[in-house]
């Protein structure tokens, strides 16, 4: 499979009252056509604003820089706004968190979703309008030719998810960046909306960075995974790897507080890991991860290397193992 | 949604009738009317005459009713002044206020919005400041003023436009300017915040992640859901103007309602000052009755209930 | 260890240096300080500071036009009007005139709105409805027209001026509080302070009344500007102070006649209100921004 989408160092700050975030500090990573990447990783660490700077949507004030954004051979950072805008909707597209707040209240749903398409290819509205009832359908959205006469506001929040979905879909985008879309949702939607992604993903063959907190989830849906921890990448590795041989001392804190029936004592406490985040306002030197590692050594107030314990398994750790190795000495 | 038209009809109904009350006992309570009409140096057996001649001496719940009786049939009496009834003065010259107030309204409303988008778009730029400083610059001059100083310059001194009178359009665009401009900045203030509100929404996130132009994200999606307030303080604002248009149409001789109450109240003229008063707030409820209906219809929550 | 940088807590300030704070970097509000401080310290010095008596007439210095003029002089650094006053002395007497009439009805409007609007707000129900009825009621009222109806019946004059516009200003006062009084009438401090037995007035006056002042003073500064224009609109029409008293707005009436040929009298007075509107606007504004929660603007 070719590489689709191929991100090096890229970097974003933000100017607060206090000095300057960094909220992304140099991460690389590549999604290849029609494989699903989920980017995984607690509040704040960055994976939104990552998800914005490849969209070229981050705040006015905001600052991006990468060595390359390179979408399907083309720089993103150097394309003018116009051709940016051409990309955006129609081969690169975004999912967001809120369902509820993410449709404009005073258009119909049919209004939203054919202008996805019409902006960018000469369609007919009636054209316009089969490709949106298609997708819809698609989408497991009941009724769907009547929906595009609906508001936004007469549909529940899953239901919203499902056409945020296909109106992602009207282009037939390469990339779809798809922001947390299950956490505002009700659990039992949640694995809907995860079927029906990972089912549409296959379908349509189209690429997905899915960005997640939820490690079950990433066990569900993931192709590939990467950890994001303090605004860098920590562990990159295709999902069966990761969950077998976590390298990275966050990823194994990470999934050693999942409780695991069988293995987790009913009544034991559940684990957590000590410490918090570090402020990332300021110059930010060393691993982020030290203060809370049980690992940690002189070297770690180094900027970590990144490490390849294989071809497709890569750690920013100076105690990264590849574990089965471990275990085998 | 039909009830809650009803229900602000009424409610403008009846504070139609209290104003009508307020403003009949404002005349007959601030002072002895036929005194007033029959002139300060008259004998007392005069200002009698005078009174009963107005039917002045009889309670004042039953002059009330007698009038507002007859304003309902839109008949307010003869004036004292001119040999015409009030309706007929009236009818003569509200279309020039309403003329007036509908191109003031215009004019502000053309200054305001752009200004206000622009403002919100490039946010805490220069722009934004000169529009803020526009804004606060414009609701501190005196209407009259004003008024007299776009006479000083553009009347006098550039010669482009007339002084006075009303017939032609040219007469009406400094008086506009002079209206309209108090109505501006508040205009302009508001659709900055609105826009700045909603630009700030998710929705506007997801249009920019469509990949449509700025200039639709900005029109078709933002304006739409900032505009709704601003077109209903539009609403009001032009019933403050036609309230707030005696000042101007005095001083460029515009003989429309406004100078005819100014003209009324300094001749004691008492029928057509109570009418006009009266006339203008109808004007003034009917206005913001139809804004609250603008802002509820135009909210599609409401449409599909 | 790690040298990442760790987030520490700020130290901070007592609520009023920061109140300060932020109000010293306002610069809208700054700006609008101290032109009031400025135009209130003319006002107060008048005596000392006019050249002249102003309303001394002098009829053999009529229409004398300010001192950068060619036929002006540094007798009367702005000139004289058709009565041969000093414009000068006139101008900073009319400070007093505008400042006490705006600090007056203010002071009027404020008293019965905010008493309107806190019962409305506390007691809500029937009373709110009343209230609220009246407020409708006022708001329909043109109130230039029925200032000046009432004005020409009675007779204008300063302390009709004060009144009349003191009775008719009070609408926002009413409108804010009442909404504030709701939003406070549920708060936990006057739960709290009926539990203890406190009375009714007590209520209002010792626990809500002082949260509602920051609300109170950004529409008490708006209102005054509001009635400055106002007497200023009376008087320019002959309904409001009356001559021989300097006001500003009497004195673009008085040179209406002239303004053709000596622009100055009417460009003067009209400055000078504008000035003081814009430097009470700019307070208003610049209190309202800085007691307002952050993330507000």
């Amino acid at each position: 499979m070719s590489v689709l989408l191929d991100v090096k160092n890229l970097r974003v700050d933000l100017p607060t009252e206090r000095g300057l975030l960094h909220a992304v500090r140099g991460i690389d990573f590549q999604v290849r056509r029609g494989e699903m990447l989920c980017l995984v990783g607690e509040s704040g660490c960055g994976k939104s604003m990552t998800s914005l700077a490849l969209m070229g949507l981050l705040p006015r004030k905001a600052q991006r820089s990468a060595e390359h954004i390179r979408f399907d051979g083309v720089d993103l950072q150097h394309l003018p706004e116009r051709e940016m805008n051409a990309l955006r909707g129609a081969r690169m597209a975004m999912i967001f968190q809120e369902p509820m707040t993410s449709l404009n209240p005073s258009y119909t749903l049919g209004d939203q979703l054919c202008e996805a398409l019409r902006a960018h290819r000469p369609a007919t509205a009636a054209q316009a309008r089969e490709r949106a009832v298609y997708l819809l359908e698609r989408a497991g959205v009941p009724q769907a030719a009547d929906r595009l006469r609906q508001y936004p506001h007469q549909l529940s929040g899953g239901l919203r998810q499902r056409v945020m979905i296909a109106m992602a879909l009207m282009c037939g985008p390469d990339l779809i960046i798809a922001d947390e879309p299950t956490t505002a949702l009700d659990v039992t939607i949640q694995a809907q909306i995860l079927r029906l992604i990972r089912e549409l993903q296959r379908e349509f063959g189209t690429a997905v960075v899915f960005i997640t907190h939820d490690l079950g989830v990433v066990a569900r849906i993931a192709d590939r995974v990467a950890v994001m921890y303090a605004g860098e990448i920590v562990e990159t590795a295709p999902v069966a790897e990761l969950f077998a041989h976590p390298s990275h001392p966050y990823t194994r804190g990470l999934l050693s507080c999942i409780p695991v029936r069988g293995k987790t004592l009913p009544g034991s406490r559940l684990q957590s890991i000590p410490g918090v985040v570090p402020s990332l306002i300021g110059p930010v030197s060393g691993c982020a991860f030290a203060n809370r590692c049980t690992e940690v050594r002189e070297a770690c107030a180094q900027t970590p290397p990144q490490v390849w314990l294989d071809a497709q398994h890569a750690v920013r750790c100076v105690a990264a193992q590849p574990s089965h190795l471990e275990a085998a000495a | 949604m039909l009830i809650y038209i009803v229900r602000r009809l009424l409610v403008g109904l009846s504070v139609m009738l209290t104003v009508a009350v307020v403003s009949f006992m404002l005349l007959h309570l601030s002072g002895d009317l036929a005194t007033a009409i029959a002139g300060a140096e008259s004998s007392a057996a005069d200002v009698e005459k005078v009174r009963v001649q107005y039917g002045l001496d009889r309670p004042m719940v039953a002059q009330f009713a007698d009038w507002l009786g007859a304003a309902v049939r839109l008949d307010f009496g003869r004036s004292f002044y001119f040999q015409n009834t009030v309706m007929e003065l009236v009818g003569e010259r509200l279309p020039v206020t309403l003329k007036l107030g509908g191109i003031a309204l215009l004019l502000a409303v053309i200054v305001a919005i752009p200004l206000g988008v622009l403002a919100a778009i490039y946010r805490d730029s220069w722009v934004d400041r000169l529009s803020l400083l526009v804004a606060v610059v414009g609701q501190a001059m005196p209407n009259f003023w004003f008024a007299l100083s776009l006479i000083l310059v553009f009347a006098v001194g550039l010669k482009w436009l007339p002084v006075a009178g009303n017939t032609s359009w040219q007469h009406f665009v400094l008086p506009a300017v002079a209206l309209g401009y108090y109505a501006m900045p508040s205009l302009m203030r508001l659709t900055r915040a609105g826009m700045l509100d909603v630009l700030g929404s998710d929705y506007i996130r997801t249009a920019r992640a469509k990949g449509l132009s700025p200039a639709r994200v900005v029109f078709k999606h933002a304006l739409r859901n900032a505009i709704i307030p601003v077109m209903a303080l539009a609403a009001v604002e032009l019933g403050f103007m036609l309230g707030g248009s005696v000042v101007i149409e005095s001083v460029y001789s515009l003989q429309g309602l406004g100078q005819l109450a100014w003209d009324s109240i300094s001749r004691n003229d008492y029928p057509v000052v109570q009418a006009v008063v009266l006339i203008i707030a109808v004007f003034y409820i009917g206005l913001t009755f139809v804004a609250d209906v603008l802002n509820a219809a135009l909210d599609p929550r409401m449409r599909t209930r | 260890m790690s040298s990442a940088s760790l987030s520490l807590p700020l130290p901070t300030l007592p609520a009023w240096r920061r109140g300060l704070r932020r109000s010293l970097g306002h610069r809208g509000l700054v700006i609008g300080s101290v032109i009031l401080a400025l135009i209130a310290l003319a006002a107060l010095l008048a005596p000392w500071l006019s050249p002249h008596d102003p309303y001394a007439q002098d009829v053999t210095q009529r229409m004398i036009p300010p001192a950068w003029y060619a036929k002006g002089s540094w007798e009367h650094l702005l000139g004289t009007d058709k009565l041969g006053r000093d414009y000068l002395s006139r101008l900073l007497y009319g400070a007093r005139v505008s400042l006490f009439i705006g600090l007056a009805t203010a002071l009027i409007s404020g008293l019965i709105g905010t008493t309107m609007g806190v019962l409305a707000g506390y007691y809500g129900g029937r009373v709110d409805a009343v209230v609220s009825y009246i407020i409708t009621t006022r708001l329909a009222l043109p109130v230039v027209l029925v200032a000046l109806a009432t004005a020409a019946l009675v007779g204008g004059s300063l302390k009709v001026v004060i009144v009349l516009l003191g009775l008719l200003l009070w609408d926002r006062f009413a409108i804010v509080t009442r909404s504030a009084t709701q939003q406070l009438r549920d708060a936990e401090f006057i739960a709290a302070a009926k539990a203890l037995g406190a009375s009714t007035p007590y209520i209002l006056l010792r626990e809500l009344l002082p949260n509602l002042m920051s609300a109170l003073t950004v529409v008490a500064t708006l209102e005054m500007a509001h009635a400055i224009l106002l007497e200023a609109t009376l008087s320019f029409l002959g309904l409001g102070v009356q001559p021989p008293t300097p006001s500003w707005g009497l004195m673009v009436a008085e040179g209406k006649a002239y303004m053709f040929f000596q622009p100055w009298v009417i460009v003067i007075p009209g400055v000078v209100l504008a000035v003081l509107v814009l430097g009470i606007n700019l307070v208003g504004d610049g209190l309202r921004d800085v007691t307002a929660p952050d993330g507000r603007n």
